[in-house]
C-alpha cells in the first residue's frame, strides 16, 4: 500500500542578490503511512512552516518530489492539483487570519466542498453535520467569525478542514496561538476526529507536549533538516540526538523541587551561513574535533528511529 | 494583542461604532450636509424651478437678481438660478460616471496587478507610473481636445486619468489582503483564482477602497468644470458650472452675478466633497489618521 504522502529529499532555498541564498529546507525526506501521525519540532526559523507550505503547495520545492496517495504532486500545474486538493487539507496557526472576516461560517466551512462541486443542499447539511462535530452551536452558521473566541475560531478551522472527507490534514501550529485551556481542548478534538475518520495527520509544533500526545512519530528538525525522526514513544524517553535532549530537557517540569533544566546556550544560526561539520556544533555540550569538519548523515538506529550525529547517546 | 490585531486588520468593525466616529466629526457633519444638499437640487431641484435652463429671454440679458429671475440672467436672458440647479446634476452625473469606470477598472486591475505579481504587476505598475507623471488636468485637456466635446468625452477623457491612481491604491489593499491566512486557506480548499477574488479579496478591499476613492469626487467636479471653462468639456446649450463661470468672466465688472454664482455653486460642492471624503477616510480608516 503507498504511503498518504511521501516527502524525498525535499529541500527549499530562497534566493536574494547579494547575499548567500536562505536554505530553509534541506534534503527532508520521510513517508507518512495511512492513518499515522507524524509531529514535526523545531525551534522557530528551523523550516517547519516552509515544510508544510511545501507539502501544501502553497510554495514551490527547489528540490526534491512530493506525492500524496502515490501521484507526483511536486510540478503539477494548479489546475490539475485543484480536484486533489479536496484529500489534503491544513489547519494554520493564527485562526484571527486564517478565517474571512466577510464571509458568514456557513460559507468558510462550506468553501472546500464549495470548490469541490458539492451541490447546496449536501454542503449545507454538511456544515450543519461538521458544527455539531466540533462543537460549535447549528446557529454559528449564520454568524460572521468576528462574534466567536479564538478557541471557537480553530475549531471552525478544523470544521472547514474536515468538511471535504481529506485523507490527510496539515496542521501547522494549529494549537499555538491559543490558551493553554483551549489548546488542550482543540488538542483533544483533533485526536478524537484523527481516530474517528482514520485520518493521517501532519503535525508541525514547537509544543513537545502537544506533539507527544498526538503523534505517532516524530520528527526533530534543526536549521532546515530532520535531526532525529521515529516513534515518540523512543525518541521522548530516550532521546539519541543531543538537540532532541536538550529540546525535551527545556520543557518544564511541575514540580518546584526538580532543578531548572539547563537552557540551550545560543540561537540557531543563520540559515545563510550555515556552520561547516555538523550544523549543530556550535551549541553542542558534545562537539568533538570530528563534529566540526565532518557533516553527518542521517543513519538507521536499532528502534525504528534515525539519527544525524557523530556520537548519539 | 487580538484587540489590537483587530483593529488595523478590519478598518470597519461594525457600523454603530463607525457612525459614533462620524458623529464626532464635525467636518463630516457639514460635508454631509453640503453633499446632501447638492444631491437634493441634482435630483429634485429642475422640477420645482419657474424656468427652463434652456429658455431664453433676449429682453432680459445680464438681470440682476429679481422677483422673476432670483439670481439674475445671463448675456441671452436665461435663469441664473436654473442653470445653476441643471448644472448640478450635470456635475454629479459627470462625477458618478467616472467614479463607476474607475473603480471597475482598478478594482480588476489592481487585484490582478496584486495579487498576481511577478511580471505582470511590474508591467501593469511601470504602466500606471507613466500614467501618474503627468499632471492629471493636462492629459484629460489634451484627450478631450483629440476626441472632441460632450458629456462622454468629459467622462472618458477623466476616466482615463483617474484610473491608475486608483489601481496603484487596490493593488496596495491587496497587497496586505494577500499576506492573510485565508487566502493560503481558500487555495487549500482547491478554490479557482477568480473564485478568490470574487469572494476574498473584493469584499476586504470594498469598503475601504471606496471611502478613499470618494475622496477624489470634489477633484473630479472640478476637472469637469475646468473642461468645460475650457470650452473642452459639457457644450452649449447643457448648463455646466464652469461653462457659466467661463461665460461670466468677461462680463465681471459689470454684471458679475453668473461668474460669482457659478464659482460659489462650484466652490461649494468641492469643499462638500472634500470635507466628507477626508471625514469618512479618518472615521472608516484608523489607520491613516493624521497623515
Amino acid at each position: 500500500m503507498n504511503p498518504i504522502l511521501e516527502v524525498e529529499k525535499v529541500g527549499r532555498r530562497f534566493e536574494s542578490p547579494g547575499l548567500n541564498p536562505l536554505i530553509a529546507v534541506d534534503g527532508v525526506s520521510f513517508k507518512l503511512a495511512s492513518g499515522e501521525t507524524l509531529g514535526i519540532v523545531g525551534e522557530s526559523g528551523c523550516g517547519k512552516s516552509t515544510l508544510a507550505r511545501m507539502v501544501l503547495k502553497l510554495l514551490a520545492v527547489s528540490a526534491g518530489r512530493i506525492r500524496l496517495d502515490g501521484a507526483d504532486i511536486t510540478d503539477l500545474p494548479e489546475a490539475q492539483m485543484r480536484p486533489l486538493r479536496r484529500g489534503i487539507q491544513a489547519v494554520f496557526q493564527d485562526p484571527m487570519s486564517s478565517l474571512n472576516p466577510r464571509m458568514r461560517v456557513r460559507d468558510i466551512v462550506a468553501e472546500p466542498m464549495r470548490a469541490a462541486g458539492i451541490d447546496a443542499a449536501t454542503r449545507e447539511a454538511r456544515v450543519r453535520e461538521m458544527l455539531s462535530i466540533v462543537g460549535l452551536p447549528a446557529d454559528a452558521a449564520e454568524r460572521y467569525p468576528h462574534a466567536f473566541s479564538g478557541g471557537q475560531r480553530q475549531r471552525i478551522a478544523i470544521a472547514r478542514a474536515l468538511a471535504s472527507s481529506p485523507k490527510l490534514v496539515v496542521c501547522d501550529e494549529a494549537t499555538s496561538a491559543l490558551d493553554v485551556s483551549v489548546q488542550a481542548q482543540v488538542l483533544n478534538l483533533l485526536g478524537e476526529l484523527r481516530t474517528r475518520y482514520g485520518l493521517s495527520m501532519l503535525f508541525i509544533s514547537h509544543n513537545l507536549g502537544a506533539v507527544r500526545y498526538i503523534a505517532d512519530r516524530v520528527a526533530i528538525m534543526y536549521l532546515g533538516r530532520i535531526v532525529e525522526i521515529g516513534p515518540v514513544g523512543a525518541i521522548f524517553d530516550k532521546p539519541a540526538h543531543p538537540y532532541t535532549e536538550a529540546l525535551i530537557a527545556a520543557v518544564p517540569e511541575p514540580d518546584p523541587d526538580l532543578p531548572i533544566p539547563e537552557a540551550l546556550l545560543g540561537e540557531i544560526p543563520n540559515a545563510r551561513e550555515r556552520p561547516i561539520g555538523c550544523h549543530f556544533h556550535p551549541r553542542c555540550p558534545k562537539a568533538q574535533d570530528r563534529c566540526r569538519v565532518e557533516d553527518p548523515a542521517l543513519v538507521a538506529g536499532n528502534d525504528g528511529r534515525q539519527i544525524r550525529c557523530h556520537f548519539p547517546n | 494583542m487580538t484587540a489590537a490585531t483587530q483593529t488595523t486588520r478590519y478598518p470597519i468593525d461594525g457600523w454603530r461604532l463607525v457612525l459614533r466616529r462620524l458623529a464626532r466629526q464635525r467636518n463630516v457633519l457639514i460635508g454631509g450636509a453640503i453633499v446632501l444638499f447638492v444631491v437634493f437640487v441634482a435630483v429634485i431641484g429642475p422640477s420645482l424651478m419657474m424656468h427652463s435652463p434652456e429658455e431664453t429671454d433676449l429682453f432680459n440679458p445680464w438681470s440682476p437678481p429679481t422677483a422673476q429671475n432670483p439670481l439674475g440672467t445671463d448675456k441671452l436672458g436665461r435663469d441664473i438660478l436654473s442653470r445653476l440647479v441643471y448644472g448640478a446634476r450635470v456635475s454629479l452625473l459627470v462625477a458618478g460616471a467616472v467614479l463607476a469606470i474607475t473603480l471597475t477598472v482598478a478594482a480588476i486591475l489592481g487585484m490582478i496587478a496584486g495579487y498576481m505579481g511577478g511580471r505582470i504587476d511590474a508591467f501593469l505598475m511601470r504602466f500606471v507610473d507613466i500614467m501618474l507623471a503627468f499632471p492629471e488636468v493636462v492629459i484629460a485637456i489634451l484627450i478631450a481636445s483629440m476626441i472632441g466635446s460632450g458629456v462622454l468625452t468629459v467622462i472618458i477623457s477623466l476616466a482615463l486619468v483617474w484610473w491608475p491612481g486608483v489601481t496603484r491604491l487596490t493593488r496596495s489593499f491587496v497587497l496586505v489582503i494577500r499576506e492573510e491566512l485565508y487566502i493560503d486557506a481558500a487555495i487549500v480548499a482547491g478554490t479557482p483564482t477568480w473564485a478568490i477574488f470574487l469572494r476574498h479579496l473584493l469584499p476586504n478591499i470594498a469598503a475601504p477602497l471606496l471611502v478613499r476613492a470618494s475622496v477624489g469626487v470634489g477633484f473630479i467636479v472640478m476637472a469637469e468644470a475646468t473642461l468645460s471653462f475650457l470650452g473642452l468639456g459639457i457644450q452649449e446649450p447643457v448648463p455646466s458650472w464652469g461653462g457659466m463661470i467661463r461665460d461670466g468672466l468677461p462680463a465681471l465688472r459689470t454684471d458679475p452675478y453668473l461668474a460669482i454664482f457659478g464659482s460659489l455653486a462650484l466652490g461649494i460642492t468641492i469643499i462638500g466633497f472634500n470635507l466628507l471624503g477626508d471625514g469618512l477616510r479618518d472615521a472608516l480608516d484608523p489607520k491613516l489618521q493624521g497623515r
